[in-house]
This record gives structure tokens, C-alpha cells and sequence, in this order.
């Protein structure tokens, strides 16, 4: 069990609630936001330790949201896990360049998801 | 004596000349023109005979030479004959008779090469006329790397004038850099045929072409110019695009609802959901994830069986008025929830159309909940439908008061898939419903849509479609 704050990004009410309840049921502190915009002031108010954000998105993509996480010193490093329906939409040097932890693509599993978050946050998967 | 002797070999000279004139022309062309050299030849015959001293005293070779001679006699087998039994006349026979059927030879070659002249012309004018009737632009140089054929697509295409640029520098006439380089290098490396995709912006916009150029050789091999045939692929990218992106819409579509049944799905085997009422919200997300799926590929394969023509259609003749009144009841309760008005125009009989039914609704009900879920709460939908008997259509318009389109957007709320996207944030959408509005309308029924819109004011979305033909109506 851990402590840790979560962001979960998507415009997909079902996805946003999937996720977070995954990650409320092993012990995150889980924010919600349904586009990119209302994350950034999220990101800012909170500082959660890990976003989950989808990519596609209506107002501010992931993407962009990124870009603008990677600009503001306080939430730079803000480590990121994208869903895409779309595939890797995006070049390896760029998701390099934006820091963004890791990719999975929709269909995806919570289980994975929650493995791949802990797997980055350092956290002992509780088995 | 000197004297006479020169008249003797002068005239004996001209008479000579008369004579052979006169036999060509004999063989020539039998004896049209003979009387032309007729009397020079009896005199220049005998002259030459008198001349060469041979038989000079022989009577009857005179008297043969006049016989031959003579017009009446004067023939080729005539000749022949006498040739024989005379030495100087065969002489005179064979040498002429060499010359004779040489100008005729030549007279044939001569005419056969006038007709394949002709033929060769014709066959240029007709090669010609293909190059200048055919769609691709085609320019034709030499080794020298200059202009000896464009057509008409070339030069709309390129931008110059094809009349002019006969025998010009290919670099002068085309601007264009990357054709010209690959015309260049084509003849210099001698290579047979190259293919490249070359992109001009021109008065008619940006068009892709499909440029094959190949290098032409003459009988020893040698490359004497170049072809260069390009072929407008423009549309046919575009419709790869088309088909590129619908494919990658409908994935990205398809795999939004299933991310959602596959993730509530591992959280029930997971045991995730902590009681029975978690439980049975994720089944009833699966559930309605699955319907949400479901209609998906019913729109996607409604708007592919309308554009294929596989469609069964019943038309009837309908009410439209009575049609409008029913669609507004089935959104009647999501209007309310955004305490919306909707206003229907009353549901009189007349003016009724041929169309389906099911179709029909389903244009009617996608406009109406279109117009509910762009209105803001508190807004009102007006739905009016206008006979025009002049033109004989009926007119249908959905009015709403709800945040408008963009005028960028305007002219592709219709097609497939798109999505204003500063209005997405206050609604979910496929993409497909206008699209599928569209195809029912002008494909299926022959009408037509259209939209006017506002941004902040609120859109208006119609169509029209043909009237049914009353019965006991005038025909």
C-alpha cells in the first residue's frame, strides 16, 4: 500500500473511473480530469506523483498537456504513462524529449497499468 | 568543209539528243510528249549514223531508222526487234533502254517514297493527335536535351506554351527543377525507365503526379531523347488518404468502447469491484459499452452499404409532417433534461414525399438530437418544413439555438467522420451521423442537404427531397 497521488487524464468517463479505481483500490490518492486543460491546473495544484493521461482529447490533447507540464519547473518532472487507441502516435525522440515514462495502448489492462505505475514510481508490487 | 562538218556534228548532236530524248520518253511514258523530240530524232538518228560511219551507205539502215522511227512504228517492241538485226540501232537500244528503265525505277522509287512520305505524315499527325488527346502531360526531347514534342497537358501543366518550345532547352521551357534534372539524368545515365513522384503547385493547386521517365533508342542502340509521361495520381491519394484515415478513425472509434468493456471485464475477474452493487455497474457499463459498440458498426456499415448501393430500400409515399412529429417524441425526453423546446410543425398530411421510412426517421431523429446537443440548456430547436410546388420539393430545416459552427468547418460537418473540434468539448459524436444524414438524402432519395450557422447564434441544418406524385394528379 502506498500513499502516492495519481492524475488520471481521459475524456472517456468510463476509462477515467476504470483507472481510478484501480489505483484507489491499492492504495492511491486518485484526482480525475477530463481534458488536458483542467489536468495542467490539476498537475499544479496537487503535484500528483504520476499522470495517466489518454492522448486523443477535446480542448488539450495529452500531448500538449505534456508540453506544458515540461515547461513549468514545478511540475517538469512529473513522470507520465500515456493511453493511445491510436498505437505509438508518437517518435521515440519525442516521447524522450517530453519524458514520458511509458505508452499503452487501448484495449489495456488496469493490472498492467497499475504494474507499469508502480514499476515507476519504485513501488513493491503488492501481490 | 570545215564548216559543214561543225553544222553536220552539231546538228547530229541536237538530233542525238532528240533522239534519245525522244526514247526515254518512249519509255518513259509510252508516247505521251514523243512528237516533242520526234524530228529531232529521225534527223539525229540518221546524223549519228552518218557520224559514226557505221553502215553509213547501208540504205536500209536508214531506211530502218525511219521505219523505226516513225510515229506510227515507233514503239518499244517495234524497236526491239529491229535492234536485233542492226548493231548500232541495239546499241543505241540497249543504252537507252538502261537509261530508260533507270528514270522509271527512279520515277517508282520516287513515287513510293512520296507515299510513304504521306503515309509517314499522316502517321506523325495521328501519333500527334493521341499525345494531344490523352490526359497525361507528355514532353519528348532530344539528345541534346531539347524540346521536340509536348502536348497541351504538358503545357497547362508546366506552365509553358508547347507550340513554342519545339527545339528549345528543356531547362528553358520547364521550370520545374526536379523533372527536368530527371530528364537530364535519365538521358545522360542512359537509363531505360525511371519512376518518381513529383508534386506541382500550380494555378489549378498542388497536384501529385506519377512522372515515368524513359529514355528512347535508335537502331544502334544509342539514346536519341527521352519521354517523360505524367500521370495525375492526385485524386487517387486522396481517396487512399480517405480510405487511410477512415480505417484508422473507425479503429480508434471501435477501440474506445472496447478499451472500456476489456478494463470493467479484468476488474470483475480481478475482484476489484468490492460489492455487489460495484459489481453490477460494471456489468452495466460493459453492457451499454457493448450497445455503444454495436451501433458504431450498424452507422459504419449503414453509411458503407448506402455508398456500395446494397441497401434495401422501401420507399412509400410519407408524411413528413406526421414523420417529424414522431422523431421529436423520441428526443422529446433528452430536450427536456436540457429543458430545451422543440417546436414541430403541425402534422397535416399534405406534402408527402417518396422516401423510407426507417431512413427517413433516422435523418429527422440524428438532426433533432444534433440540435439538442449543441444547444445550451434553456435553448430552443425549431423544426419547420415548407412545400416549394414551383420546383416541386419538400424542405425540411432544423433551427437551433446552440453554440453554431465555425465558418471553416461549415462546408465538412458532412463528411465522414469529421468533428468541429471547438464544439467537442460539449458533445460525444462519432463522426458519422451528418455523414449518414447526407448519403440518405442525396444518395438514397435524391435530395440534397445544407447547412448556414452562426458562431455564439445557433445553425440551421435542412434537406430536400423530391415530392411523392399525387394520385389523380395531372401527369
Amino acid at each position: 500500500m502506498t500513499d502516492k497521488r495519481a492524475l488520471v487524464v481521459d475524456d472517456e468517463i468510463h476509462i477515467v473511473q476504470v483507472v481510478a479505481i484501480k489505483l484507489r483500490n491499492n492504495g492511491y490518492e486518485v484526482t480525475t480530469a477530463e481534458n488536458g486543460a483542467v489536468a495542467l491546473e490539476h498537475a499544479k495544484s496537487i503535484k500528483p506523483d504520476i499522470i495517466v493521461t489518454d492522448f486523443q482529447m477535446p480542448v488539450m490533447t495529452g500531448l500538449e498537456l505534456i508540453e506544458n507540464l515540461r515547461q513549468d519547473s514545478e511540475t517538469a518532472d512529473i513522470p507520465v504513462v500515456m493511453l493511445t487507441a491510436r498505437g505509438f502516435a508518437i517518435e521515440d525522440e519525442k516521447a524522450k524529449e517530453l519524458k514520458i515514462s511509458a505508452f499503452l495502448s487501448k484495449p489495456f489492462s488496469p493490472r498492467e497499468l497499475l504494474a507499469k505505475v508502480e514499476e515507476i514510481l519504485g513501488v513493491e508490487a503488492a501481490v | 568543209m570545215h564548216q559543214g562538218k561543225h553544222i553536220k556534228i552539231v546538228t547530229a548532236a541536237l538530233a542525238g539528243f532528240g533522239l534519245v530524248v525522244n526514247m526515254i520518253m518512249l519509255f518513259v511514258s509510252g508516247t505521251v510528249a514523243m512528237s516533242v523530240g520526234i524530228c529531232a530524232g529521225v534527223v539525229g538518228f540518221v546524223s549519228l549514223c552518218v557520224l559514226t560511219g557505221k553502215n553509213l551507205k547501208d540504205s536500209s539502215a536508214i531506211e530502218v531508222a525511219v521505219r523505226v522511227l516513225n510515229e506510227e512504228e515507233f514503239n518499244e517492241s517495234n524497236l526491239k526487234k529491229q535492234a536485233k538485226s542492226n548493231v548500232l540501232l541495239r546499241s543505241v537500244y540497249d543504252f537507252v533502254s538502261s537509261f530508260g528503265s533507270k528514270i522509271k525505277e527512279l520515277e517508282k522509287k520516287g513515287k513510293e517514297c512520296g507515299l510513304q512520305l504521306q503515309l509517314q505524315q499522316k502517321e506523325k499527325h495521328s501519333v500527334e493527335a493521341i499525345l494531344y488527346s490523352i490526359n497525361d502531360a507528355v514532353v519528348v526531347s532530344d539528345d541534346f536535351d531539347r524540346v521536340v514534342l509536348a502536348n497541351e497537358a504538358a503545357g497547362d501543366l508546366l506552365g509553358f506554351d508547347p507550340a513554342a518550345s519545339y527545339l528549345k532547352d528543356i531547362h528553358e521551357v520547364i521550370k520545374d527543377a526536379a523533372l527536368v534534372d530527371l530528364v537530364v539524368k535519365s538521358r545522360a545515365g542512359n537509363i531505360k525507365h525511371v519512376k518518381h513522384e513529383i508534386s506541382f503547385d500550380n494555378e489549378q493547386g498542388i497536384s501529385t503526379h506519377d512522372c515515368v521517365v524513359s529514355c528512347v533508342y535508335d537502331d544502334k542502340g544509342m539514346v536519341s531523347g527521352v519521354v517523360a509521361v505524367l500521370h495525375d495520381v492526385t485524386r487517387e491519394k486522396e481517396v487512399s488518404q480517405m480510405k487511410n484515415d477512415f480505417v484508422s478513425h473507425v479503429s480508434h472509434e471501435l477501440k474506445t468502447p472496447l478499451a472500456s468493456i476489456n478494463a470493467y471485464a479484468e476488474m470483475l475477474v480481478d475482484g476489484e469491484a468490492e460489492d455487489q452493487e460495484t459489481v453490477k455497474e460494471f456489468c452495466t457499463i460493459i453492457q451499454g459499452q457493448a450497445q455503444r459498440l454495436n451501433r458504431l458498426i450498424e452507422e459504419i456499415l449503414n453509411i458503407s452499404r448506402i455508398e456500395s448501393g446494397l441497401i434495401k430500400v422501401n420507399k412509400e409515399p410519407l408524411s413528413v409532417a406526421i414523420l417529424i412529429q414522431e422523431s421529436a417524441q423520441m428526443i422529446a425526453s433528452y430536450a427536456a433534461e436540457k429543458n430545451i423546446s422543440v417546436s414541430v410543425p403541425a402534422p397535416i398530411i399534405y406534402g408527402q414525399v417518396e422516401a423510407d421510412r426507417d431512413m427517413l426517421s433516422q435523418v429527422i431523429i440524428n438532426l433533432l438530437s444534433n440540435a439538442v446537443k449543441y444547444t445550451a440548456a434553456n435553448g430552443s430547436v425549431t423544426v419547420d418544413c415548407q412545400v416549394d410546388d414551383a420546383d416541386g420539393l419538400m424542405r425540411v430545416t432544423v433551427a437551433d439555438t446552440g453554440v453554431g459552427i465555425p465558418p471553416d468547418d461549415v462546408d465538412h460537418v458532412f463528411d465522414k467522420f469529421y468533428r468541429v473540434e471547438a464544439n467537442k468539448k460539449y458533445a460525444k459524436g462519432t463522426g458519422l451521423g451528418l455523414n449518414l444524414v447526407e448519403q440518405i438524402v442525396n444518395k438514397v432519395h435524391g435530395g440534397r442537404v445544407f447547412v448556414t450557422s452562426e458562431v455564439g447564434k445557433g445553425s440551421t441544418f435542412g434537406f430536400e427531397l423530391p415530392m411523392a406524385v399525387r394520385e389523380g394528379a395531372a401527369v
